[in-house]
């Protein structure tokens, strides 16, 4: 079965690759649970899986990666969107509050994650996230910035 | 010659308070049963208990990456880790899996060489793993099929590059907690 890593990295089960992969069912079966549970947890701490997967697609486009924005834009229209989510995938930074500060941080810790300090967690509480949606904001980026490196990954190794 | 150099570990602290074990849910117990490695409730876990599902779900995959059997070999999984950790700035993940190299090298060449930021001075295998950890670490990658054909070319198959790539990338992953939820000490 193809899975979205898969689709990601542009494999049909009759390529080479989409063997080797298998080789790792660990890796395939856990790469798909942490998708799961960073874009559609059972407990979205309040942070909507429509939220979730607008920031994902911004995150796809800060990492260069024109197959997985389109898979996340296929994904939030989908999910009822507001103008504000459908601004923040498209890279927007002009957003209602908390969406402007949670933006700032998602772009700085996608970049140039050598640079976060203390004073960008204090923002994110200041615009009134919790702990626990600190967290899950958190390991959405740290996600997004891992499924986009294993996708660029495998399709250069499909393309030599 | 270059003087080899000595790395302590480092100790972290969250910006945040973690879950405290006397108020964690039955789910964030569950959650915590798993931890990286097995070793006790560190506060870095007790952190990430805060949203259990993704705390699961993350180190069941880092552990299989890590150290599951056969495949790219430990050290340099270990080397992928370390390369990932200096481009993404976590000196704490940097000097974890610098010490690991080390230990399951048995000599601390590799390790001295980089945080001396001489990374002429390796080997073609491991020069190989060190640049395409550094240029997929980037954001956007920068690694390109060069870097597979020098993975390629000092005998690396298609099992031990996907190793590799999950390596490099699931400190993509846990550089971006462990530096941006708090920092490291010495001592």
């Amino acid at each position: 079965m193809i899975d979205a890593m898969d689709k990601a990295a542009g494999l049909s089960p009759d390529d080479a690759l989409f063997a080797a992969r298998r080789f790792r069912p660990e890796f395939v079966q856990g790469a798909e649970e942490c998708r799961l549970s960073v874009l559609q947890p059972a407990n979205d701490q309040g942070l909507a899986p429509n939220l979730r997967v607008a920031l994902a697609r911004r995150m796809a486009a800060l990492n260069g990666d024109p197959v997985l924005m389109a898979e996340y834009d296929v994904q939030l229209a989908q999910l009822g969107p507001t103008e504000q989510l459908l601004a923040l995938a498209q890279g927007e930074t002009d957003l209602n509050e908390p969406l402007a500060t949670i933006v700032r941080h998602v772009d700085l810790i996608t970049l140039t994650p050598k640079k976060a300090e203390a004073s960008h967690i204090a923002l994110l509480v200041k615009a009134g996230l919790n702990n626990p949606q600190i967290v899950a904001l958190s390991e959405l980026i740290a996600f997004v910035n891992f499924q986009t490196r294993v996708a660029a990954g495998l399709r250069l190794m499909r393309s030599t | 010659m270059i003087s080899s150099v000595r790395l302590k570990p480092l100790n972290w602290h969250p910006y945040i308070a973690p879950v405290e074990l006397s108020g964690a849910t039955p789910e964030q117990l569950e959650a915590m049963k798993v931890t990286p490695s097995a070793k006790k409730v560190s506060e870095y876990v007790r952190t990430l208990a805060h949203d259990p599902e993704s705390y699961l779900a993350r180190t069941i995959l880092f552990n299989a990456i890590m150290y599951v059997e056969g495949g790219l070999a430990r050290p340099d999984r270990e080397l992928g880790a370390l390369g990932a950790s200096i481009v993404n700035g976590c000196k704490f993940c940097a000097v974890v899996h610098a010490r690991r190299h080390a230990e399951l090298t048995k000599s601390d060449e590799v390790v001295t060489a980089l945080y001396l930021d001489k990374p002429e001075a390796l080997g073609p295998r491991d020069a190989a793993i060190y640049s395409f950890a550094r240029r997929l670490s980037a954001a956007p990658s920068e690694a390109t099929a060069d870097d597979i054909a020098a993975l390629r070319s000092v005998g690396m198959d298609d099992c031990e590059v996907i190793d590799l790539i999950h390596a490099i990338s699931i400190f993509g992953w846990a550089n971006r907690l462990m530096h941006v939820l708090g920092h490291a000490e010495s001592g």
